[in-house]
């Protein structure tokens, strides 16, 4: 084997895969094969398999060094700044920002006119502040299921976690999965400079209900459980000592009464 | 997996590839802490959702590259490994020691694609944005150094290696 031959020897992609354990087992036969015609190419082989196995095998030396409460401070900083960066592109990602334009359209427009024109108004003095955007994005979630969200169901941990950091206020999942219910999204809203956690429930029947909370101040009405209608749906909003809550559904009153019990 | 359980498996990663970088523990612990502090201050660059591996590979390969008092460091340790315990890892030991200081002899850019592909953390598309080069690129890289590398350890010949293993064995 000439000293070209062996360069691009050296150059086929499909050896060095073959190397790396990178090809699908008909390949790796195919390559055998041909190692097996070709002694210089099977020792080429052989020799560059053996220097990778040994610095492999000096690289997992490493795993054996003591370990460093430097590296492992600074790799629990790393992880806090990772997070945070994590959490701040999820609220400035396009997802959130079509949800937000989503709100905004729905209860300036076409939302509001059709709550408006059912005897219901998102603004009407008969709801608290925290009642409307509950109202809102269930509807809207429920009409454009396009939407992207905030927080997955599957992040539903790390989704309490921010909430309730951003909210001051430690806040606790509405476990509504007793009754059948799968969370499917979450998000943090602002209305009136308050911030309400809006919680996203569906059932096996595709049932959505949405839950909201928003943190009570000592100066503000204590409301007791109190259940109405917003044209298809039904809604139940309460005040506990430090949360005030809301529950939306497409449901019977016992339903809703009964999801509002399971929430606090 | 979460971030933090991720995090930490890339933790153990670095060092591995530090420690075939720099040839010294202490030395290999210094470069990680100083690729922490890197991406620490550079936070705020990581693209959400993208891999965060090659992402710290990348920073410790560039901080590695433009550390040059490392290429001392790495002079100085190259002798200084583990003693073996047996003929078996004498052996071992020997050809390491050859096939890294082949490894010195290779320009930078065939190094380290030979490096990073031996620590298995990593594909090859992975490991050329780690490096910040084409596919095309890192592989003809990657099989030019292997090449090289088997070269220089050929060249080294069984005298050589006869002399080492003497040498190896007068160290006892």
């Amino acid at each position: 084997m000439t000293q070209q031959d062996q360069t691009d020897l050296a150059l086929d992609p499909d050896l060095m895969a073959y190397i790396d354990g990178g090809l699908p087992p008909d390949q790796m036969a195919e390559i055998e094969a041909r190692l097996a015609r070709d002694p210089d190419a099977r020792e080429a082989v052989a020799q560059w398999r053996h220097f990778d196995n040994l610095l492999h095998q000096y690289g997992r030396t490493a795993d054996e060094m003591p370990s460093s409460l430097k590296i492992a401070s600074l790799e629990r900083e790393l992880g806090r700044k990772l997070k945070k960066r994590q959490w701040r592109a999820t609220l400035l990602g396009p997802g959130l920002q079509r949800f937000a334009a989503s709100v905004v359209l729905f209860a300036a427009g076409w939302g509001a006119h059709s709550l408006y024109e059912s005897g219901m108004s998102l603004t009407t003095e008969s709801h608290p502040y925290f009642v409307a955007p509950t109202l809102a994005g269930h509807s809207v979630v429920t009409l454009a299921s396009y939407q992207s969200t905030e927080f997955k169901g599957d992040q539903m941990s790390e989704a309490l976690e921010w909430m309730s950091e951003q909210m001051q206020h430690k806040i606790e999942s509405p476990k509504l999965e007793r009754l059948g219910y799968q969370v499917e999204s979450s998000r943090l809203m602002t209305v009136q400079g308050q911030p309400v956690a809006v919680f996203y429930y569906r059932n096996p029947e595709d049932e959505l209900v949405t839950v909201s909370m928003t943190p009570r101040d000592a100066s503000q009405p204590d409301y007791r459980l109190r259940v109405t209608e917003a044209a298809e749906n039904k809604l139940a909003y309460w005040s506990s000592n430090s949360l005030h809550y809301v529950v939306v559904a497409k449901t019977d009153t016992a339903s809703l009464t009964t999801l509002a019990a399971a929430v606090e | 997996m979460s971030l933090k359980t991720e995090l930490h498996s890339h933790i153990g990663s670095l060092r591995r590839y530090a420690l075939v970088l720099t040839r010294d523990p202490v030395a290999a612990d210094d470069l990680v802490q100083e690729t922490l502090v890197k991406a620490i201050a550079k936070a705020d660059t990581f693209q959400p959702g993208s891999d965060l591996r090659p992402w710290l590979f990348r920073i410790l390969h560039n901080t590695f590259v433009s550390d040059l008092r490392r290429a001392k460091t790495r002079a100085e340790a190259a002798a200084e490994m583990p003693e073996p315990v047996s003929t078996e890892c004498q052996d071992t030991r020997l050809e390491l020691k050859q096939v890294l200081a082949a490894l010195d002899q290779l320009p930078e850019a065939q190094r380290m694609p030979i490096i990073l592909i031996s620590l298995r953390e990593m594909n090859y598309a992975e490991a050329a944005r780690t490096l910040d080069v084409p596919l095309g690129t890192f592989m003809s890289r990657l099989g030019r150094g292997r090449e090289a590398l088997r070269k220089i350890v050929q060249g080294v010949g069984v005298g050589k290696l006869a002399i080492l293993k003497r040498k190896g064995g007068g160290e006892q």
